[in-house]
């Protein structure tokens, strides 16, 4: 979580705003409604229990219990719900660095497991919007234990920003 | 070292029963001519965006890498301890609200590291929505 403060990139990036500025107002709302609905209504969402601690124009971290439901054969949390806490929060951290309401799609991910955790431990996913150019949203991340800073995952992925929708498959 | 086809179908059936995260995927596998087939059963709990009706990119990446390990754990027909170093997912094409099967290749099954490849698809095995590679690291408190 501390590192990724002390780095701040060069004003150019992320549509002219540094990480860290303000969220453009609109997205703000559509992230304020899309909270709603995930915590309320969408069941893979209410399932991770998901918190909010950090959200600023380029970045987030939310934080969870590990839920025993994605426990794998030895009892630890499997890695597959990593990759779900990790791209879920990529893409909310893409959302707040856009200046318009875009639809995006995931391209690509990369996790790479440093340390295992118990089921029910505390833990932060923490991402960073690195620069989006080309239409392409370049992210980083990594998953940490709350108590120790201990690092789980650590994390990088790219998305598609402006999905065109008309024909199945043709998302990028 | 080969595992004989329905101690490998008791094998992933083993892991599948032990691992919460199997029965919160949907996982089940077969066997039939062509190897080992992994299925995700579609669960409402799996969509990533309720505006698109698409899965969750983690929840294939999930499906991906529990498939992965099984293929690994049937070949090696042991009881060894496995821990995934890293995981890597391409997204070739959207998904639907529907299952999901898969197939795993081993590329190099060494003393210490497994390379694996699995690929998911909805409509035809020649269209995949997802491809990945694995890298395991076989056999010690990783």
């Amino acid at each position: 979580m501390t590192n990724m403060h002390s780095q701040k990139p060069p004003a150019d990036r992320l549509s002219s705003k540094p990480v860290g500025a303000e969220i453009n107002p609109a997205i703000g709302a559509m992230l304020k409604s899309a909270h709603d609905l995930l915590t309320h209504e969408h069941s893979l969402f209410r399932s991770l229990g998901l918190k909010p601690v950090l959200i600023g124009r380029g970045k987030a971290a939310f934080a969870l219990d590990a839920p025993i439901a994605f426990a794998g054969c030895d009892g630890d949390v499997h890695g597959g719900l990593m990759t779900i806490v990790m791209d879920s929060i990529f893409g909310l951290t893409v959302f707040t660095a856009l200046d318009e309401v875009k639809p995006i799609a995931t391209i690509n991910l990369r996790t790479d497991y440093i340390n295992k955790a118990d089921v029910g431990t505390r833990i932060i996913c923490s991402c960073e919007c690195i620069e989006i150019r080309n239409d392409i949203a370049h992210v980083s991340g990594r998953i940490t234990t709350e108590e120790h800073d201990r690092l789980l995952v650590s994390g990088a992925g790219t998305f598609m920003v402006g999905v065109r929708s008309a024909k199945k498959g043709s998302r990028l | 070292m080969n595992t004989s086809p329905n101690n490998a179908l008791a094998i992933i059936d083993a892991r599948i029963q032990s691992a919460p995260i199997a029965n919160w995927l949907g996982v089940s596998a077969v066997r039939d001519e062509a190897g080992l087939l992994y299925r995700l059963s579609f669960a409402e709990h799996h969509i990533g965006n309720p505006v698109i009706r698409a899965l969750h990119g983690g929840v294939i990446a999930a499906f991906l890498e529990f498939s992965a390990q099984g293929e690994l754990a049937a070949q090696l027909d042991k009881d060894v301890r496995l821990s995934t170093i890293n995981f890597s997912i391409d997204y070739l094409t959207s998904s639907r609200p529907q299952d999901m099967e898969a197939r795993v290749r081993i590329a190099r099954l060494g003393r210490r590291v497994a390379f694996l490849e699995a690929f998911g698809w909805q409509s035809a095995p020649d269209r995949p929505v997802a491809e990945a590679r694995i890298c395991i690291r076989v056999g010690s408190e990783h």
